[in-house]
């Protein structure tokens, strides 16, 4: 349909790639390499202070009867330690609570740039991020494995499925190896890059049709009424996706662990 | 909210996540297996084969991990 509308003359423009990327506002050169700050990075710094300012600041006096500030964030604590580290880990899982408070704040603020006035771009359509976070998880998990079990055993277990016959394990040790070492982290980051991706593309074109079609020279104005309120829905649809891919991000890294942790039956 | 891990709702809900990896892992290292032998010895069927095969051992390897403790 949008190449349809394209073709009479200059017509509508549907939103590239080039909106995801931004102008330097500085760049520089050290040890060879270029460096440069630009709205996405901006974004992440302001992101990083200000998740880091509201716990600081929340925690920085602690009463045993809390004050508004530290009320709600000793609530959002409880709910990822409770919700995430308790249920998903178990007792110990309290322990990588602050881990995965962090994390989820962190991946929330990121992915709720895409709806925020001003900023209105997700951090995490970047893959970049959503890959560095999934190879900290990578690293967490293989590391708290190795820690508990030791480096042969837990190889083992994740190689060697118990209770299979010996021939068999020239199928499935590939397969385990590959899909716990490898498609674990890919998926983690893919499945946040790709949904905050496709969800800012999906308001980019609602909204820059709906300026277009609002300036169009024929009664295709009144197309507009359709895709104005389609915008404003996909807006409040994208709030959910938001929170919910920072939460399964969490909860994941939290079932990774669990797994590197749990004895095999 | 139970102590062990295995047992409480929310980590059977997640297991979904891991069959889906494992599923998926047997069809790329299998394919994947398959479609370069396949490339090598001219040989177009070896990849389907390769695939169904993967599925297979991915599928058996979910019954092994997830299907049989219950």
């Amino acid at each position: 349909m949008l190449t349809r509308l394209g073709a009479a003359g200059e017509g509508y423009v549907a939103p590239s790639l080039g909106a995801f990327l931004f102008d330097p506002w500085v760049h520089w050169t050290s040890f060879g390499h270029e460096f440069y700050i630009n709205k996405v990075i901006g974004l992440l710094f302001f992101g990083c202070l200000a998740v880091g300012a509201f716990f600081l600041l929340a925690f920085r006096n602690p009463k045993v009867v809390p004050g508004p500030l530290q009320n709600v964030a000793e609530s959002f604590y409880d709910f990822i330690r409770n919700g995430i580290g308790r249920d998903v880990i178990g007792p110990e899982g309290v322990k990588y609570a602050p881990y995965l408070t962090i994390l989820f704040f962190f991946v929330l603020i990121m992915n709720l740039y895409g709806i925020l006035p001003v900023a209105q771009v997700p951090v995490t359509s970047r893959i970049a991020f959503p890959a560095f976070l999934a190879a900290m998880s990578w690293v967490i998990f293989n590391y708290v494995g190795i820690r508990r079990k030791g480096l042969g055993p837990y190889f083992k277990e994740i190689a060697f499925p118990p209770g299979v016959p010996k021939a068999v394990y020239v199928l499935l040790t590939p397969i385990e190896l590959v899909s716990t070492l490898l498609v674990r982290p890919f998926s983690l980051a893919v499945r946040l890059f790709a949904n905050m991706f496709a969800g800012h593309i999906l308001l980019l074109v609602f909204a820059t049709a709906t300026v277009y079609l609002l300036n169009a020279p024929n009664f295709s104005k009144i197309f507009a009424l359709v895709s104005f309120p389609m915008a404003v829905i996909l807006t409040g649809f994208e709030l959910l996706v938001e929170v919910l891919q920072a939460y399964i991000f969490t909860i994941l890294t939290a079932v990774y662990i669990s797994g590197a942790l749990a004895e095999e039956h | 909210m139970s102590a062990q891990p295995t047992g409480s709702p929310s980590s059977e809900a997640n297991a979904g996540w891991a069959v889906f990896g494992t599923l998926l892992a047997g069809l790329l290292v299998w394919g994947g297996v398959g479609y370069l032998l396949g490339r090598w010895l001219d040989v177009a069927a070896l990849f389907p084969i390769g695939l169904l095969l993967g599925a297979a051992a991915a599928t058996y390897s979910v019954y092994v991990r997830y299907g049989r403790s219950s």
